[in-house]
């Protein structure tokens, strides 16, 4: 089994983001950049399932920092590194590059194509409906575990109220993983240095298959929606006036 | 023009945000625009019993499929988008509907929005307004029409229920189809709540990855304790195995009400306000002053977690004794 794992860096969200002059993209200058959360439980998933029923694993980075999440990657277990050029240096958009992870999937034989359920920059549609449809494979998203059963794939897909259905899929298929099976394990440092000698293949992106969805026409700020009070940064102030309010709302002395 | 909102139930009950797509849908329109109620799964009942706000309902049942699979429900849409030919669809963000509307826009090469919370009519184009970084921007788009939207469960009122006139039905028995599908159902975990069931619970304190690790939930259950609540967790906390998954909030957890929700190190991503925004009262603890917990807490700190919890103890402790 061959499987494409799809690793996208996005800005970290947790940092400041800050909005360019012309208020259409966010300031990509001293953003930090990070391997999209869902794409590392997707890495994890493809590893678990090289180990449990042997596989060749091919990760391919998109966006900057490619290069150190390979080396990472090829660290953890994966077998082949590819960078994939991106165009311009703005949002990564899973529309546009559905095309080139076809084309990728298509080349490489994968008979699995595994990416994080999404990224916090799929404004315009998810990568793995979009991969799946062009590549005529079935896709579903939101695995919480995948598996090999004879020739065939299991996947749990989280619904609402922690139901969980289990689906079985003939490959070849695309994955949204949200969940691997366990928690994205840890890389020693030798491993690092070892995995920073391989080398990476590089992909040239494919035009998009599909017009623009739509203009972004500004980003903004959200305004604080609520009447929220803001209670300051200042712990024991904070405790007092917690510590009353929850009093005075029968929650506290219970 | 005319809307096609989609909805989605099973096991006999119907998801609350159908009835949020047939507002959104009606929000979205001028009078005189049609809104058509789709409809895919086991059971109709619970769609025919409630989706009467729709000027029509269009419904496959599936009696070989509990849990319609995203393929096909996908599959049944592109059929009824073909006949109905709509110039706006409305999916909801579910598990289903980030599969269904990316099929759908792959397909038919419209444009495709996600996470999206408010839409205008303007002209002959739709202004957007949705969601991204986790909720930490708002992107304003002008979309060009027909064009498929993936709408944010909450962020639309619901539609009054009441049922279906018999004569603005149209069904379909979608078995087949599913039997066809390459996607099968094999299986179905229901969670067991006989530990907990944050749904009941009155008071709750929410643990976010702002905790840390597994060791450090110790000290929100001590402070849960004290206030007689029950500890709970975002999706990261559970998913690396600190707290059970009955006690996940949010979109794929459980969609709580109670009377107290006290966030500590929760960033508020869409996902899991979908889950909580709806508690009586909400305080939230974050040291990043723009985490977007802070658009619906009533209260908001910007202090470390752990100070806060620690000296919040020692008071509530203090005073208990008293
Ligand atoms: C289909 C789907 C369903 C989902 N369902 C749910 C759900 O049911 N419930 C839910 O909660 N979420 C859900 N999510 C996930 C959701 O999008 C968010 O990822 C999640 O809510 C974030 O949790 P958090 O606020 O605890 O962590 P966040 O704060 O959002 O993220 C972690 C950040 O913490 C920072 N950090 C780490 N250590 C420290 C430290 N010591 N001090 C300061 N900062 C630190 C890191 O830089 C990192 O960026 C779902 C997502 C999808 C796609
Ligand atoms: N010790 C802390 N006290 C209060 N808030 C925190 C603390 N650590 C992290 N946070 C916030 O909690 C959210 C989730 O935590 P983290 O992901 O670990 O940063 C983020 O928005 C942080 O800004």
């Amino acid at each position: 089994m061959k499987i494409l794992v799809v690793l996208r860096m996005i800005p970290d969200s947790a940092g400041e983001l800050e909005l360019t002059s012309d208020g259409r993209g966010i300031d990509r200058e001293w953003l930090d950049f990070q391997l999209n959360d869902f794409d590392d439980h997707a890495l994890e998933e493809a590893i678990l399932l090289k180990e449990a029923v042997g596989a060749t694993v091919v990760a391919v980075a998109i966006g900057e920092g490619s290069n150190r999440v390979l080396q990472m990657a090829v660290a953890r277990g994966a077998d082949e590194a590819v960078a994939l050029e991106a165009e311009g240096d703005g949002i990564i958009e899973s529309r546009a590059i559905a095309s080139s992870i076809v084309a990728l999937a298509r080349s490489k034989a994968a008979d699995l194509v595994l990416c994080g359920v999404q990224s916090t920059e799929d404004l315009f549609g998810q990568l793995v409906p979009y991969a799946g449809t062009l590549l005529g494979w079935p896709h579903v998203s939101g695995s919480s575990r995948l598996g090999i059963e004879g020739s065939a794939l299991r996947v749990t897909q989280e619904r609402g109220g922690g139901i969980a259905a289990t689906y079985e899929i003939a490959l070849p298929a695309v994955i949204g993983v949200q969940t691997a099976s366990k928690a994205p394990r840890y890389v020693s440092g030798s491993k690092l240095r070892e995995a920073s000698k391989t080398a990476i293949g590089k992909a040239p992106s494919e035009p998009a298959g599909f017009e623009r969805s739509a203009e972004i026409v500004a980003l903004r700020l959200p305004g604080q929606r609520g009447t929220g009070e803001n209670l300051g940064d200042n712990p024991e102030n904070v405790a007092e006036r917690l510590a009353s309010i929850l009093a005075a709302k029968g929650f506290a002395g219970v | 023009m005319r809307i096609v909102a989609c909805t989605e139930g099973s096991f006999g009950k119907l998801e609350p945000f159908s009835l949020e797509m047939i507002a959104a849908a009606r929000g979205a329109g001028v009078a005189g625009d049609e809104v058509v109620a789709f409809f895919a799964g086991q059971e109709l009942e619970p769609a025919i019993a409630n989706l009467g706000a729709a000027d029509r309902l269009v419904a496959a049942s599936a009696g070989n499929a509990e849990l319609i699979a995203a393929e096909s429900y996908a599959r049944l849409l592109r059929d009824t988008v073909a006949a109905e030919e709509p110039d706006l669809v409305l999916v909801p963000y579910s598990a289903n509907g980030l599969d269904v509307a990316g099929d759908l826009a792959a397909r038919t090469g419209w444009p495709l929005v996600s996470y999206v919370n408010e839409i205008r009519r303007d002209g002959d184009r739709l202004t957007v307004v949705a969601q991204v970084y986790g909720g930490k921007i708002l992107a304003e788009c002008s979309v060009p029409l027909p064009a498929i939207l993936m709408v944010n469960p909450g962020a639309f009122a619901e539609a009054e229920r009441r049922s279906v006139d018999p004569s603005k039905l149209q069904h379909s028995d979608a078995t087949a189809v599913v039997a066809e599908g390459k996607v099968r159902l094999v299986g179905v975990d229901v969670p067991s709540y006989d530990s907990v069931d944050l749904t009941t619970a009155e008071r709750i304190v929410c643990v976010g990855r702002g905790i840390g690790d597994e060791a450090s939930i110790d000290i929100a259950r001590g402070l849960a304790d004290i206030l007689g609540a029950e500890i709970a967790g975002s999706r990261p906390v559970v998913d690396s195995g600190w707290l059970p998954k009955v006690r996940q909030v949010g979109k794929s957890g459980q969609k709580v009400k109670p009377k107290l929700y006290l966030a500590l190190g929760v960033s508020g991503a869409p996902e899991h306000l979908e889950g909580m925004s709806k508690s009586d009262l909400i305080i939230a603890v974050n040291t990043d002053p723009k985490a977007p917990i802070f658009n619906v807490a009533h209260f908001g700190a910007t202090c470390d977690l752990f100070d806060l919890v620690a000296n919040l103890s020692e008071r509530l402790q203090a005073a208990s004794g008293r």
